[in-house]
């Protein structure tokens, strides 16, 4: 990490010349045939990729080459092959995610193309999904609007978050604060085999018998309502809320609850207005994190959902449920074909980016709780 | 016709057994099943060597490579249970799935006749080689279960032998008919009728029959009570197909007068089986679906169209049975024509084809998994699509 800040200091050339230099050392310090089994290790796995990116039969080869100089490595040179395989394999990871951004990215590109909307004379590809509300990729028009779903995915993540922050806020709460420790270690574990259920299971039990009873009940034409959907999609993202929720209530230092309670502040005056402030950045996270998952939620709003693509009337009318991002993928990808299969990935390029910023965002939350709570300091 | 090819075969087939074994056991040392696919090709057509690779299947075995399909779940029954027949390759003595015996006897027996097994009689007519042993046919089958979309991708971009789908290869894939031509042979294995349901409750109040002309009312938004079409004073709760898919392709065209004629829907579902519940858990609704998922809680309704009715009755002078009707669909079951196989289908898949479209074949996995056989006349054509018999 200094190094790095140094070598800002000095020139291009420089930081070149330090850094060849390093290179210099290394080499010169280390075995060569540690070297050189290394540099053909990483090398052939190198090879190995690309031909993988070329859909190569003859990748096998190099693979076949990393595989045996790694082992012949590990037995004669350890330390130095593990710490370019442990590199490689980091690496894999981050290319692998790469890869998916670059596929998704580009197969979209035919969508976001065929809905380019001209403003002030200039062209911008993908505006057309985001200006008007037609979805139909069979009659003319042919428009590929992803309003309605954006809104289906809003009205869904909006409601089960209103399921998921109170209860799983208060069951954390219950956990860490209240509850006696054997309470807690059998509540505990419940709450994991919560978040095991497939969310298939959910759904299933969604379209038997919640939409059946919810259309009778409230006299629905049909039982899709968003308002269910988000109450079980708010149920499953439930154990996520609860157990950082629970983390973070916790991770309040015992001294800041002493000092309030020695003031004469009773236990639950002191949960809230010490423990649970203070706790503050990290239960938003939580809540955060329930919600990504309530966005990225798939199977039980696809069979609970409609899988028509229009807006309710009234905008804010939960007793309609149409379509989600989500489900918009799982009911259509077998289908979909040509510019409807690329507006598919165009919503996968959509739910990624609003993931991806949720996600930043937690752990920017997480990180500054961290801060503020006197554990690192950066 | 098959006792012809019998007889004829028994004079023919010593080059090709030889052929076919010979080619086997070259694979075994090489690369296993695609060398000797190719050869079954080439001698077929009189021995075009350039070939180089298998249209395919990637089965391990040494002897000719496993035929594979996949697609739409509506023509799943039927392949399935073709597979299975063929797989199981039962001998002539079982009686209930091959054959004849004190017990009964397999429909249209008595055009086959044969003493070999189920799969070794029907791989013979095509040159392949018996192995007489029960669960073990001269090359296996394998059915996919996806999509009609998804199976003519698949066959066409050679993941599979053969695409199963309920829906034109020209509108699944957006091509042309000449495109087909060159590209796909169409191979139909039976009709499906797309009969038009409605809930219980709302048969029960009076809605038997509708018109051609309600119906595409219903679904295009113009009639949205059932009081209209003489029911009970009900919101209409429509039930669409899958956006794009083969039944709501063909439904577009046969009832609404284009496949590209606007919907309104109350609710597109992906598979029969979520028609069939949302039907019955519904008391307001009208879906369309294939024949083969009928069932407690919903009714079929007669369909009026241009004065004549076709009831779901199949006793009755016109049925949604026949031919004429306009919601019946072919069921297909597409080939690649490629550099290896110019006729587009291949000894082994010839030979999986053929058994459907003898009536052994029509009465078994067609009619009894109520879908609609083919004529004589269409059966005829089919087989013209087939490479020669040995």
């Amino acid at each position: 990490m200094d190094s790095f800040t140094d070598t800002e200091v000095g020139g291009w050339e420089a930081r070149a010349e330090r850094y060849s230099g390093r290179v210099r050392t290394f080499i010169t310090e280390t075995d060569p045939g540690a070297l050189a089994v290394v540099a053909l290790s990483m090398g052939s796995l190198l090879l190995a990729f690309a031909g993988f990116l070329s859909a190569s039969p003859l990748a096998a080869v190099p693979f076949g080459v990393f595989v045996l100089s790694t082992g012949y490595g590990w037995v004669r040179h350890q330390a130095l092959i593990a710490r370019a395989v442990t590199f490689a394999m980091t690496t894999v990871t981050l290319v692998t995610l790469g890869l998916i951004i670059a596929f998704i990215f580009v197969e979209s590109a035919a969508a976001f193309r065929y809905e380019s909307v001209t403003v002030f004379g200039v062209s911008v590809p993908g505006l057309g999904m985001f200006v008007q509300t037609r979805w139909d990729a069979v009659s003319d028009p042919v428009r590929y609007s992803l309003v309605p779903m954006i809104h289906g995915t809003a009205m869904v993540t909006a409601i089960a978050t209103l399921v998921a922050a109170p209860l799983g806020v208060a069951a954390a709460l219950f956990i860490s604060e209240i509850a006696p420790p054997a309470v807690r270690e059998a509540v505990k574990p419940g709450i994991e085999v919560l978040a095991g259920i497939p969310s298939i299971v959910y759904g299933f039990i969604g379209f038997t018998i919640i939409n059946p009873w919810a259309g009778e009940e409230f006299a629905l034409n049909g039982g899709s309502t968003y308002l269910f959907v988000g109450i079980v999609v708010g149920l499953m993202a439930l154990p996520t809320v609860v157990s950082v929720a629970e983390d973070a209530l916790t991770s309040v230092p015992d001294s800041m609850k002493d000092g309030s309670l020695a003031l004469g502040a009773t236990e639950w005056q002191s949960m809230t207005s010490i423990t649970l402030p203070a706790a503050f950045s990290g239960v938003s996270a939580a809540v955060l994190l329930g919600v990504g998952r309530a966005i990225g939620e798939t199977m039980a709003a696809t069979v609970m959902l409609a899988g028509v693509q229009k807006i309710p009337e009234p905008i804010t009318n939960v007793f309609y449920g149409y379509e989600t991002l989500t489900s918009l993928i799982a009911a259509n990808y077998g289908n979909a074909s040509g510019t409807q299969e690329s507006a598919l990935f165009a919503a996968g390029v959509v739910l990624f980016v609003t993931v991806l910023s949720l996600s930043v965002a937690s752990q920017y939350i997480e990180a500054r709780m961290r801060q503020r709570l006197g554990g690192e300091r950066t | 016709m098959s006792s012809d090819a019998e007889h004829q075969s028994a004079g023919v087939s010593r080059r090709k057994y030889l052929l076919t074994s010979a080619a086997a056991v070259g694979g075994v040392g090489l690369a296993g099943c695609s060398s000797s696919d190719t050869s079954n090709t080439n001698s077929g057509e009189g021995g075009n060597g350039d070939a180089d690779s298998s249209t395919s299947s990637d089965s391990g075995s040494s002897g000719p490579s496993t035929v594979t399909a996949e697609g739409s779940s509506t023509v799943y029954p039927i392949s399935n249970k073709g597979s299975s027949y063929w797989n199981s390759n039962s001998p002539p003595s079982d009686g209930e799935y091959w054959g004849s015996n004190d017990e009964g006897s397999v429909p249209g027996w008595d055009q086959i006749q044969t003493d070999e097994n189920i799969a070794d009689y029907f791989a013979g007519l095509y040159g392949f080689e018996a192995t007489g042993e029960r669960s073990n046919p001269p090359f296996g089958t394998r059915v996919a279960l996806s999509h009609s979309g998804t199976g003519c991708e698949a066959v066409r971009d050679g993941l599979v032998d053969i695409g199963n789908s309920s829906g034109p290869i020209t509108a699944e894939l957006g091509i042309s008919e000449q495109q087909r031509d060159d590209n796909y042979v169409d191979h139909v294995v039976g009709r499906d009728g797309q009969p038009v349901f409605v809930s219980q409750a709302v048969y029960d109040a009076g809605v038997e029959q509708l018109t051609g002309e309600q119906i595409r009312g219903i679904y295009q938004g113009d009639i949205a009570n059932w009081s209209e079409v003489g029911g009970p004073d009900q919101e209409i709760y429509v039930v669409g197909r899958a956006e794009g898919s083969g039944t709501d392709t063909t439904f577009r065209l046969n009832m609404l007068g284009d496949a590209e004629a606007p919907m309104d829907v109350d609710t597109r579902l992906g598979q029969n089986q979520q028609v069939q519940q949302v039907l019955q858990n519904n008391d307001n609704a009208i879906g369309y679906m294939a024949l083969a998922f009928s069932g407690p809680g919903i009714q079929a309704v007669a369909i009026d169209f241009d004065g004549t009715v076709f009831q779901p009755d199949p006793d009755a002078e016109n049925t949604i049975f026949d031919a004429e009707y306009p919601l019946n669909r072919d069921l297909h079951m597409y080939t690649r024509i490629n550099e290896e196989t110019p006729d587009g289908t291949d000894m082994r898949e010839a030979a999986f084809l053929n058994m459907f479209l003898t009536d052994f074949g029509q009465q078994v996995f067609v009619e009894d998994v109520n879908y609609i056989t083919l004529p004589t006349s269409d059966l005829d054509a089919e087989k013209q699509k087939l490479p020669e018999q040995m």
